[in-house]
This record gives C-alpha cells, structure tokens and sequence, in this order.
C-alpha cells in the first residue's frame, strides 16, 4: 500500500515538473521551433512581384549555387572569422597570463576589463567609426604621428575586413581573456611546482605544460565566440552596411539585406538556412575537438 | 640568490607593464567616446584632434532637443524589462524542472535557439506578425528579446540550483511539500544571487539586441539600439551629439554589469566556465 502511495507521489511530481518546465519548451517551440520549419517551407517557395508565392523546389538552392554574391559573402563571413577568432584567441590568451601574474585584481580594474563587451556592438560601432574617420579621426593622427602613412580604414575595400576584426577583437578578447583566466586559475600548482624542480625555463612550462592543460577552455572560448563571429552583423550594420561596395557583406548581412531590403523572403529563408548550418557544423567540430584534448 | 631576487623584480615589472598596455588599449577609445561627447563642437572635429577643452553639456542638450531620444530611451526600458520579465517567469521553473530531472532537453532547445542567427527568424516573424498586424507593437519587441533573456536565465541558474543539497529538498518532501512550494519557498531564496546575476545579464543582452528591433519596431516603438543607426545618418558634422547618444546607450549595462563583475564569468560563458 505504501508502495502504491510512493509511485502516486511519483507520477504527480513528474507531472508537477513537467508543468514547470512546459511554458519555457512551449514559448520557444512557438517562437523558434515553429518558425524554423516555416523558414523550411518558405525555402521552397517563390513570390512574385505581385505577392504571389508558388512552390518552386529547390530553385531557391539552385539560385544559391550560381549566386556569385553568395560565393563572396561566404568569403567574407569566412575570411572575418579566422582572422578575428586567431585576433582574440592569441590576444586573449596573452591577456589572461598578464592578469593571472598580476595575483590581485581591484574590483573596479575587472570591470574596467570587462567593459568593451558588455556594451553594445552597436556603440563599439559608433564610436570607433568616428576614431578611424579617414580625414578627421584620432587613429590616422596617431599614425601620422608615429610617422606612419595614413590609412582609409573602413572606407577602404582591401582593408575593411581587417579594420572590422580590429573592432571585434578590440570588444571580445577581454572575454576570451577572462575565460582563458578562469581556466588557468582551475589548473592545479601541482604541476608548476614540478616543472619547477625540474628546472624548466618558463616558455618551456607554458609551452608543454600550461597551454596543453589549456586547451579544452580555450576551445570552449573558440566555440562560443564562433557562434558570435559566423553570424556577424551588429558592427558592420552600422559601420559600412556591407560596404564599400560589397567587401564587407557577410552572409547575414547579405540574408538581411535580400529579405528585408528586396523582400525575395524565399531566397532569404535559403541564404540563412545554409548560415544556421555553418554555425551549427563549426560548434559540432569544435565540441569533438574538446573531446579529443579533454583531460 | 640575490640573482634570483633581481629576475622576479623584473619578471614583475615587466607584468605590470603589459597590463598598463593592455588597460591603456581596453579603455582609450571608451574614453575618447566620453571626452567626444563633452567637447563643444567645433572642437569635436577639430584636427589634430585635441585632448584639452573646456567641457560642455552641449551635445546631450542637443540631441535631447533635434530627437526623441528620451521617448527611444523609454522604448527600451520597456522591451528589455518586459523580456527580462518573461525570461525569468518563464526560466526559473524550467531551470529547477531541469536541474531537479536532470533531463536537459529543454535547457539544450533554448539554448540552440541561441545560437542561430536572428535573421532566421525575423524572416518567419516578419511574415507572421505582419498577418496579425503586430509589427511595431511592444508584444512583438518583448517576445522576440525573451529568445534571447530565456536561454540566459537557464543557463545561469541551472548550475546555482545544481549547487543546493539534495537532501534539502527531500527533508520538504518528506514533510508533504509540492515541488512547486519547494521552489518558491525553499530553493528560489537560496539561489537569489544568481537569479539577479541571470537577470542582470539578461537585461544587459536585450538592451544590446539590435537586429529585432531594426525591423519590427517602427517610429513610436524603436529602441535607442534601433535608433542608434538614425543618429549616424545625419552626417559626421554630428559627432559630437552622435558620440553623447553612444555614451548614454552604453551607460546602463556598463553600470550594471559594474555591479556583478566578479559572477560574471562563469555566467557569461552559460555555466562552461566556473569563475
């Protein structure tokens, strides 16, 4: 009997949480779940000038494929990415060391680290649009001034990439840095005090010791900046809107822009279906790269 | 010995001077955005730019005066405080289902929404609320922020509920508890920091959130993020006005973010990293 009242208690907890749990799964499968597989089905279709939408298979995929726009925005988004993810990785990592020696950090000096990335990009955008102005701004000055020649920055197509992964990095590598810390303040000084004895220089330790050691944080810090850098848009929306001309358009600003600009919805849907799949095949790869250097 | 002494002092100072070099690189163009903003405007866009002037409150009068900036400022604060809302109405029992069951499915679905692009969605949302004629509402602006508080607020507590004693909820059990009286009366108060930890951050995210609001607000809805874009169109003889907008946007997650620096880290990387 008292059995049957164990398993009665059972069932009415499992339902009591599944009664929790239940407005979050049904607010995002209404708001996300549903709306990917309308973005599926739009996909498929073809709209007419007039509004009118018809079935059109995979010509939206096939457009895809002949699309010269789209083979260069897969450039950009690709070319944006390794150079800012190298930027913050090689940055962050030296940061974290400098941090991790300095031992005591004064609450207000953190904050002052943490504060490019948890303001806006859109504010980063604005603010350093103005610093690299190519007449007027304070970073040609500081150039000249070091006697260097003056360059366009944003308004140059050679050089917008660069100039754009400058900007990223500049907001994001105090992140991957206070992660890449959180790593090394986990590692156990075990292993320091034996290289110690052992006489190893301090690159030597860094480099067969602390970095392997390292490695599965700075690879988390490598997937969650993934995810920020394949769909970048917020800094170029604002700084060059995929421009001078089209150098900098990435794949989503390039979605963005036949969606809401030329409103082709269906070629749209298929331009960010491929993206969601980049983004999603990236974090597969890294979260097997982590497997592969856990310890 | 004495050798040895001499090398640390070094290595030390040497330290000290890179972290000075990497605050100098952090703060400098934040700074130059502030001093920017104060600088009457003539001097704005004076070349060589100068670092000495006599500050004014110019620029923010004048925005205040040529736009609605107050009336964007207010938009905000009522989509980022409505999502947050929703994030941790709709977060905090799911977190406790999730930590409690230990089936992570529904933590693992939001945070795949996460992780795909917005315009993914605005092309689906765009097309539906147009249908029901939501666009430019709060509705529309509110729910699609709480994509991005909800997976925020999960992931944030699910390692602070993880944290209390299972023997602390069996003890109420056992004393006739529902599982919906032992969150709200016992676990909920032991894992307040981190529920205003989750709501800061949530709040700091959706203020940030730019590419909703781009198209689903419209002239009485947009967010100063949205708005922020106007600012820049009216030409770079602007800057000064343009850098006192910039400073203002920043100013409130800065501030909040201030306020919970040291539980930040393992609560921005969604619980990979215990800080």
């Amino acid at each position: 009997m008292s059995d049957t009242a164990a398993t009665l208690t059972q069932d009415r907890q499992k339902l009591e949480m599944a009664a929790l749990a239940a407005p979050a799964v049904v607010f995002t499968v209404a708001m996300i779940a549903f709306p990917v597989v309308y973005t599926i089905w739009l996909g498929f279709q073809t709209f007419s000038s007039a509004g009118k939408q018809s079935f059109a298979g995979l010509a939206n995929y096939s457009k895809l494929i002949s699309d010269a726009e789209f083979w260069h925005g897969l450039w950009v988004t690709i070319a944006l990415y390794v150079l800012s993810l190298t930027l913050q990785l090689v940055f962050g990592i030296w940061l974290a060391l400098v941090l991790f020696h300095a031992k005591r950090l004064p609450g207000i000096v953190r904050s002052l680290f943490i504060s490019p990335f948890m303001m806006p990009p859109v504010v980063a955008g604005m603010m350093w649009l103005v610093i690299l102005d190519p007449s007027l701004g304070a970073a040609n000055y500081i150039l000249q001034w070091l006697g260097l020649p003056p360059s366009d920055w944003l308004a140059s197509p050679s050089l917008v990439i660069p100039t754009v992964a400058l900007i990223d990095s500049w907001q994001w590598t105090p992140y991957v840095a206070l992660i890449v810390l959180g790593g090394l303040q986990s590692l156990p000084p075990s292993v320091y005090e034996a290289a110690q004895i052992d006489g190893a220089s301090p690159f030597k330790t860094f480099q067969r010791i602390t970095l392997p050691l390292l490695l599965p944080t700075i690879v988390t810090a490598a997937i969650l900046r993934s995810v920020d850098l394949l769909r970048f848009f917020d800094i170029i929306y604002i700084t060059t809107q995929g421009g001078p001309g089209n150098a900098s358009n990435t794949l989503n600003i390039y979605g963005f822009r036949v969606g809401f600009e030329f409103f082709n919805i269906g070629y749209a849907s298929a331009l960010m279906l491929t993206l969601t799949a980049i983004v999603f095949g990236a974090v597969l790869a890294f979260n097997r790269l982590r497997g592969a250097v856990a310890w | 010995m004495n050798d040895a002494a001499n090398t640390d002092r070094w290595i030390r100072w040497l330290n000290t001077l890179q972290l000075v070099l990497a605050g100098v690189l952090i703060m400098a163009p934040t700074v130059w955005m502030v001093l920017s903003s104060f600088k009457p405007s003539f001097e704005v866009t004076a070349y060589p730019p100068t670092l000495i002037f006599s500050p004014t409150l110019d620029n923010y009068v004048e925005l205040t005066k040529t736009t609605p900036f107050l009336s964007y400022a207010l938009n905000s604060l009522i989509v980022t405080v409505g999502s947050t809302a929703l994030g941790l109405l709709f977060g905090i029992p799911a977190a406790f289902a999730v930590s409690w069951t230990r089936i992570s499915w529904p933590a693992i679905l939001t945070l795949a929404a996460r992780m795909a692009p917005g315009t993914l969605f605005l092309l689906p949302w765009y097309v539906m609320f147009r249908q029901v004629g939501m666009i430019g509402s709060y509705t529309a602006l509110i729910l699609s922020h709480a994509v991005i508080t909800l997976p925020i607020v999960i992931w944030v507590l699910l390692p602070s509920f993880d944290g209390i004693p299972r023997s602390v909820f069996e003890a109420a059990q056992v004393d006739g508890c529902s599982v919906t009286r032992i969150l709200w009366r016992i676990a909920l108060p032991l894992v307040a920091s981190g529920v205003a930890v989750s709501a800061i951050l949530a709040f700091v995210f959706s203020w940030n959130y730019f590419l909703f609001a781009l198209v689903l607000s419209n002239g009485d809805t947009k967010t100063l993020i949205a708005a922020a874009f106007n600012f820049i169109g009216e030409g770079s003889t602007q800057w000064g006005a343009l850098m006192a907008a910039a400073t203002l946007i920043a100013l409130p997650p800065l501030v909040l973010a201030a306020l919970v620096q040291r539980w930040l880290v393992s609560g921005l990387t969604l619980g990979a990293v215990k800080g």
